[in-house]
Parts: C-alpha cells; structure tokens; sequence
C-alpha cells in the first residue's frame, strides 16, 4: 500500500485535525466524497447541496464539522435537517464547536483550540503538514433562494470527486494484527 | 492546567459516590457471573483508566477468570503535535485464541480507542468479544459500538476519578466527579 502523505486541501484548520486523529486510530475516511442535492428551482434545476466533509466508509457514517459561528452552524442545521429528510438512510453527524472543543479536552489539545476552530480556524495546513493554520479567506457555498423539490427530481453529484485518505493500519499497528 | 492541584475542590460536582459506583460494580459482577458460568473468561483491562474498575469488578465476579492488561497511546500523547498512529504500548501477555473475552473499560466516549481495540483483539481469534464499561458517555459518540454491559450513562460532562483522568491527576479519587472548567481552560465553559 502507498503510505506516503496525501495533501488534502482541508476548508479548516478542524478538519485537518479531524483526519490526523481518524489516521491515528486507523479509521479510513474520505474527505467531502459525496455531494447531496437537497433544493431544485421549478426546472429541475439543483440550486443547493450538501457534502459532508467526511465519509467514513468502514462505519458507513458522514461527518460535518462546524465550528464556526452561531449563524452559521443555524444554516448547516437547516440543511442537515434537509438532508436528512431527503435522504433518511443516511448516517450523517454533525460536530459541532463544543463537541470539538470536548475532542481537544480529551487529548490535551485544549490550547490549541484557539486555532483549530471558529475564523481562526479557517484555511488549514494541508494533510500531512505541521499546523497551526493562520486566518485566512474561505469560499462559502450560495444558498439560493428556490423552490423545495426532492430526491426524486434528481440525486446526482453522489459521486462528485472526493479526496480520498484511506488509513494504513498495517504500517500502524504493532504486530499487524488488526482487520481493517 | 493550575498549577496547584487541591483534588477535591478541583471538582465541581460528584457524579457518582463511591457507594453507587459500588453498587453498580457488584451488580454487574453478578450478571457476568451468571452469564459465563461454566465458560473460561478473560478480563482485559485497558490501562491505566480501568485500572480501580477492573480491581473491583474482578472481586464482585465469582467465577474463575483470567486477568490481562493492555495500553495503548492516546491521541495527542505527550506532546501538542500530531502523535501519528496509534500503538499498543502494552500487549496482551497469553493468548486469547478461542477463549472468551471481556474488554474492560472505565468509559466509552467517542469509540475511537475501542473501535481499535475491538479490531486488534479480534485479529486473536477469541471465542466471543464483549464489552464492559463503567460509564457510557453516548453524546461524544463517533463509533457505534455494542456494549454489552454498562454501568452508568453519564451526560456530556468532562468527568475525573475513579481512574479517571486529567493530565495525569485526580484519577486516586474514590467517587467520578466533575471537574470545574477553570481546572482546564482557566474560564467557565460556555
């Protein structure tokens, strides 16, 4: 298996954090594989969609970090609950700031909280690099304005091109025992 | 961290008394009692958190069982730079090839090192793979794993004692506490 570095060009500083701890304990993941239409306008047109930032493919589970502001983590509520309505099958969790803030608690990462989350946060390191990220701009989606429609109008984009980071477990573990 | 450690006034709250984690350790010791009467079992302990629970819960079962300990490392480890990938720092000393094996934990939160350990473990060819943790903490939970025996739920609350830690402290206290935010982030939580 090729172990070298993937560069993962991470939207924030958290979620570059994120995959080092799923890498650490040999959690595969991909990075925003899956885009999920989840607003049409009247033609049929998809206007708005969702793409988790991580798939974790063994637990068949999607993660979306948000640790930005309040305003922000209401319109990713939304569409969250969007999401979940259109696509009820979906094992989707959102991670929000204080969950995050638990996370780096629980690691002794606490002090670097400051720069791993909020607007700080934002514009990470590269996967494999060494951190801290610095303030800097981010693309925000447009949320248009538009008629609801529905999955049955149109669910492309599922296999928009995704990074993708799949965990070595056997170079990781002592004795290469484990079945990933 | 302050630099003054007062242990008990370093706790906001007692989650659970010893009398209630006592309790609960003998009544989960007579369920696993009853459900591996007459089965060869093998605790493993996972250091150094479980290490009270597991001295308790192995005096509250009353059937034969085998004893073994394992560590692993902790994501951010010693230092404040990414750690890399997780290592077991402490293998299991027998094999546990067909036999039957109780994973001991003193708290299941995110699932990540449990996750692991379910893996690596199985890659030993036991019998049967179970669960037993003191404390499920559900919120915090990223990998769904089946326990199989829980002794208390608790909130989303950052707990010490009872093995418990932070930063290496409070885990000589005799009840699952509380820690007050300022311990850790010099401000109240919001």
């Amino acid at each position: 298996m090729d172990c070298r570095p993937v560069t993962v060009p991470f939207a924030h500083a958290s979620e570059a954090e994120m995959s080092r701890i799923l890498d650490f304990y040999a959690v595969r993941w991909e990075y925003e594989p899956h885009t999920f239409p989840i607003l049409w306008n009247l033609d049929g047109d998809v206007v708005e969609s969702f793409a988790p930032d991580f798939f974790l493919p063994d637990l068949d589970l999607y993660l979306e970090m948000t640790t930005l502001r309040q305003k922000l983590v209401r319109k990713k509520n939304r569409k969250l609950r969007r999401l979940r309505e259109l696509y009820p099958d979906l094992n989707v969790k959102l991670f929000y700031a204080r969950d995050f803030r638990a996370l780096m608690l629980k690691y002794g990462r606490l002090a670097l909280i400051d720069g791993l989350s909020g607007t700080l946060g934002q514009v990470a390191a590269p996967h494999g690099s060494p951190e801290v990220p610095g303030p800097g701009p981010r693309d925000t989606p447009p949320v248009d304005s538009a008629t609801v429609g529905g999955p049955s109008v149109s669910v492309a984009g599922r296999k928009r091109a995704g990074r993708r980071r799949v965990a070595a477990p056997e170079a990781s573990i002592n004795e290469g025992a484990i079945q990933a | 961290m302050n630099q003054s450690i007062t242990l008990h006034s370093d706790v906001a709250q007692i989650l659970l008394t010893e009398d209630e984690i006592a309790t609960k350790v003998r009544e989960l010791g007579a369920r696993i009692s009853s459900d591996y009467r007459d089965r060869p079992l093998t605790l493993v302990s996972v250091l150094k958190g479980s290490l009270p629970f597991m001295a308790d819960l192995m005096r509250a079962i009353d059937i034969p069982v085998r004893i073994d300990l394992m560590e692993v490392s902790s994501y951010g480890g010693s230092s404040t730079e990414s750690s890399g990938l997780v290592r077991i720092l402490k293998d299991l000393s027998a094999s546990i090839v067909g036999e039957d094996v109780l994973i001991v934990e003193d708290i299941i939160d995110t699932g990540l090192t449990l996750n692991y350990l379910i893996r690596y473990l199985r890659g030993k060819a036991p019998a049967s793979l179970r669960i037993c943790t003191l404390l499920d903490k559900p919120a915090r939970r990223l990998v769904e794993i089946k326990l199989d025996y829980t002794g208390f739920t608790i909130p989303d609350q950052f707990v010490v004692g009872y093995g418990l830690d932070y930063g290496e402290l409070y885990r000589n206290l005799r009840y699952v506490g509380v820690l007050r935010p300022e311990v850790y982030s010099g401000a109240p939580e919001g």
